[in-house]
């Protein structure tokens, strides 16, 4: 196994269910966003549960599955539109096994499992992300892009390079684990 | 250089969150809304912004000139943007992570894309409707399309947070409010 990260244990809110959150990470809105579990949100993220949907009881703005990463400075919020005339926001679903780089500011709809996100990049608003895909770092994804299952993209506006080997998904989940099992307090 | 004296004219209609930093002398319009973590400095001169605005969050507005640094009205400026122009017009959007130079003046209905970097070298003022994008900041001029559907989107987000946002942060007001 790799060395561990070790982080400051004062700085970081360990939940029943393994999530580290920051002190320094900003949240707003914190009774709409659902995380999964042993999902690592890092310092100086600004994570939106504010902007919900209107309308009458408990909405569910941000949901993270299991063993996701969030990375410094990452910037998540949920995509808006008018919708027949009526302005909304709309909630944002992250699959398990998800990392974001740092420095990404994401407004995606839907990303399927086991999808990294590389660093400083820009996700536009209402894109989905399938399972398994890959963005490198400093891509630039317009509005309303799908990324299909497997496919590595890159460059700006991001396009189609090639496609992942069928193991990624393997890679991916124990690359997600290791990660959080080095991600120690020191 | 004199310390910067801070002096904060922000309108009762405006949504100004408590988690902005703010230095200088800045005038906010009504119904501007700027969102948590947003950096507004007045180094030299003062920034006048007008009504209607939206400043999402980690966006840097930046006055480094001595004169008076003015924003026009219904402006949306996205995540992460840093604006240094002396003088933009109204219904402008300078989108995520992009960046423009104190050198630019910018006039109304133009589009900064995302991520793109306007830093020209001499004074330039880019004129109405024109659109900068892709990453080696090419322009063109927009035709106008859709312009009443953008503004008419424009005006129901504002509203909506000027709804919403009070409801889960904190709000600063202006001195003597």
């Amino acid at each position: 196994m790799d060395s561990p990260i070790y982080y400051a244990k004062s700085e970081f809110i360990e939940t029943d269910t393994g999530n580290k959150v920051s002190r320094r990470a900003t949240i707003a809105g914190p009774q709409n966003i659902i995380l999964g579990g042993k999902t690592i949100i890092s310092s100086g993220a600004i994570i939106r549960g504010d902007l919900r949907r209107t309308g009458p009881g408990h909405a569910v703005v941000i949901s993270l599955g299991r063993y996701c990463l969030v990375g410094e400075g990452c910037i998540m919020r949920p995509p808006y539109k008018t919708y027949r005339g009526n302005f909304n926001y709309y909630p944002m679903k992250i699959g398990d096994h998800v990392h974001i780089g740092a420095g990404t500011v994401v407004e995606a709809a839907t990303i399927g499992n086991h999808v990294e996100i590389g660093k400083n990049c820009v996700i536009g608003k209402f894109t989905i992300i399938k399972d398994c895909a890959k963005i490198a770092d400093n891509t630039i994804i317009p509005p309303n892009t799908v990324i299909p299952a497997l496919a590595l993209f890159s460059g700006s506006p991001g396009h189609f390079v090639e496609d992942l080997p069928e193991s990624t998904q393997e890679m991916v989940e124990g690359h997600t684990k290791q990660y959080y099992m080095r991600f120690q307090p020191g | 250089m004199p310390p910067i004296r801070d002096k904060f004219t922000i309108h009762s209609k405006a949504i100004v969150c408590q988690d902005v930093e703010l230095k200088g002398d800045i005038t906010i319009g009504a119904g501007t809304i700027v969102h948590p973590k947003v950096t507004i400095f007045a180094i030299a001169g003062p920034i006048v912004i007008g009504s209607g605005c939206i400043i999402e969050e980690a966006a840097i507005i930046v006055n480094r000139r001595k004169e008076v640094m003015r924003i026009g009205d219904e402006n949306l400026f996205e995540i992460g943007c840093r604006v240094e122009c002396p003088s933009i017009g109204d219904y402008n959007t300078i989108s995520t992570r992009a960046r423009v130079h104190h050198t630019v003046r910018i006039s109304s209905f133009c589009v900064i894309g995302a991520g793109c970097l306007v830093v020209p070298i001499e004074d330039e003022v880019l004129e109405d409707q024109t659109v900068v994008y892709g990453p080696s900041a090419e322009r063109r001029i927009w035709s106008g399309n859709g312009k009443i559907q953008e503004l008419d989107l424009r005006r129901k987000h504002a509203e909506y947070l000027k709804e919403m946002l009070p409801k889960f942060n904190r709000l600063r007001r202006g001195e003597g409010a």
